[in-house]
């Protein structure tokens, strides 16, 4: 059995992402790793007074998001594990990667509005991860 | 004044304004780079010209508005040991399961509590409590987030507009002119509160469908983590800062008797109390003072000085009055749109510190102004609001960019402005016609 790691947020565009995880675990028995990433750097923009626990708001948040796709996966009869990361989306990732043992990454392609990544740094993204993990990654 | 002392102190201003701006430095990295540039100009190129003496450090130390400083400093220490007890978010919890999942009366709560949170907290601050759960509520209901977090942050920079301690403009035109905490409120809230009804109505009108769609029913699983989520830190820690904080808000209000007390005494005296009642980590406590906005402001007064001593200011301020003549209120008209349209597009602190000096020449200069001083009033509204055009105007809307993408909502620049804009102008209009109609 390989694992499945599939970095997700919230929004229609990561459920689309989250269901394709979750029909190749069903479609192969595999485990799934549902992952979101904490990324405080948008503070660096303001010198505005941040005085609020901001990366344990956002550490809320990202357990509610993970608790969603959960539910969405256990509806379909797919048990998964969340984890949360903190730091830079990318090299999160690659070490989400490496720490979980995972053989398969998956991935959401841009959609309008919602997606942290541009269409052209996915791919070389995806190349990176293989580089780097030798797990293959499927941009959804 | 001398024309290379104007260009170089007028010049270090605009890069330092262009950097904020456009993001092409932190905004403290860039005003303490210009406060620096100032100040080498004026030892080393004044060691070699003494008409590039641009401003003493004694005088820069003048120039700086402590008021400000200690009253951000204040509400820093008193806004962190607020948010460990999590009271705003159990508010917003509250009002969530009042609402029983009809998504119009969710967002028109939200959008509420943070309006009125911005007032007595600040603006940024409001934001990062409350704009979090509300992408959560909305996500759990089935409702595209940005339909609400728009026009929080729309709210947070109208609803700071209602207090001197809401929105940085606010603090900074209040501080500087020595109005009292009452009187600003008398002046500024009626306009705030009517601005924020034309909000909520336009808002109704663009995104009514939207609530009606929004009808998912919300599991157990997840409402019990959002209940989770919003429970009361600590209660011991909560009854006294709630009492602390009457007590500061009393000292607000009554400050003005004892000897015109700075509103940022009252503040730092809060914060004392608080801390030494509550006993927090302290050293914790000295780390959550957020250095970087003090020295960002004391930065910027400096660059701004060093404008103002070298005449640049005046010129600039001799100009606006050619405009507008000795019509006080043609002059806050033109205040307020200028002050909109510019807030919208660079950063509305930066400006207001840049505009003072001219609302300054101008109530000295036109009949009336000093009695009125809707000059400040213009400035004030047309900051706050002007804010709200693009999410380049104020930190909120960039902090709330930032959020939306965390939950994984790219909100673009085109899509704040078509949500912005109108709620902009139309409440630049009713500023307009409140000055008009009130001075």
């Amino acid at each position: 059995m390989s694992l499945i790691l599939c970095a997700t947020r919230g929004g229609e565009a990561s459920y689309r992402t989250q269901q394709a995880a979750i029909a190749l675990a069903k479609e192969h028995g595999d485990e799934i790793v549902f992952l979101y990433i904490i990324d405080l750097s948008f503070l660096n923009k303001t010198a505005a007074p941040i005085v609020v626990n901001i990366e344990n708001e956002l550490d809320q948040m990202g357990r509610f998001f993970l608790l969603m796709a959960k539910e969405r996966a256990s509806e379909q009869g797919v048990e998964v594990r969340t984890i949360t990361r903190n730091g830079i989306v990318q090299e999160e990732i690659i070490n989400a990667v490496i720490e979980e043992g995972a053989t398969l990454v998956v991935l959401g392609r841009p959609a309008g509005e919602q997606s942290a990544f541009q269409t052209s740094s996915l791919q070389a993204f995806a190349d990176e991860i293989k580089r780097v993990t030798e797990a293959e990654t499927i941009l959804v | 004044m001398d024309g290379i002392a104007v260009l170089i102190s007028a010049g270090i201003f605009i890069l330092v304004f262009l950097a904020i701006s456009f993001h092409l430095l932190h905004e403290t990295a860039a005003t303490l780079l210009g406060a620096v540039a100032v100040l080498l100009v004026t030892y080393i190129g004044g060691h070699y010209n003494p008409d590039l003496r641009l401003l003493t450090f004694d005088d820069a130390m003048m120039v700086v508005d402590w008021n400000v400083i200690f009253l951000i400093m204040g509400m820093m220490i008193f806004m962190s040991i607020l948010d460990e007890t999590n009271v705003f978010k159990w508010l917003a919890f509250r009002l969530y399961s009042v609402a029983k999942g009809n998504a119009w009366i969710i967002a028109l709560s939200l959008i509420l509590l943070t309006g009125i949170t911005s007032a007595f907290l600040n603006d940024v601050t409001a934001i990062l409590m409350l704009v979090p759960l509300s992408i959560q509520m909305a996500s759990a209901i089935g409702l595209n987030p940005m339909v609400i977090v728009i026009p929080e942050v729309l709210a947070s920079n109208i609803g700071g507009a209602a207090t001197l301690i809401g929105d940085p403009p606010s603090t900074i035109v209040g501080s500087h002119i020595g109005i009292s905490f009452s009187d600003y409120l008398v002046n500024m809230a009626p306009v705030a509160i009517i601005c924020m009804i034309a909000l909520l109505v336009v808002h109704w009108f663009q995104y009514r469908k939207d609530y009606g769609d929004a009808t998912r029913k919300v599991s157990k699983t997840l409402t019990d983590q959002l209940a989770s989520d919003a429970k009361i830190g600590d209660y011991v820690s909560l009854r006294k800062a709630l009492v602390v904080a009457l007590f500061t808000f009393v000292g607000f209000f009554v400050a003005d008797i004892f000897d015109q007390m700075p509103v940022g005494v009252v503040a730092l005296s809060g914060a004392a109390f608080l801390t030494v009642w509550v006993k927090p980590d302290m050293h914790r406590m000295i780390r959550e003072v957020n250095w970087t906005t003090l020295l960002f402001f004391i930065g910027l007064f400096i660059v701004v000085g060093g404008m103002e001593a070298t005449g640049a200011i005046e010129w600039l301020a001799s100009q606006v009055i050619l405009l507008a003549g000795d019509s006080l209120h043609r002059a806050a008209v033109l205040i307020t749109w200028v002050a909109g349209i510019a807030s919208g597009i660079v950063a509305n602190i930066p400006f207001t510190i840049a505009a003072l000096p001219v609302a300054d020449y101008l109530t000295a200069n036109i009949p009336g102004g000093t009695e009125s001083r809707i000059i400040y009033w213009a400035l004030i509204l047309g900051a706050d609001f002007g804010g709200n055009a693009t999410y380049l105007g104020s930190a909120p809307n960039i902090v709330a960019v930032g959020l939306l993408a965390q939950a994984g909502f790219r909100l673009s620049f085109s899509r704040f402005v078509r949500d912005g804009v109108p709620v902009t102008v139309l409440t630049l209009i009713i500023a307009t016609i409140y000055l008009l109609i009130r001075y």
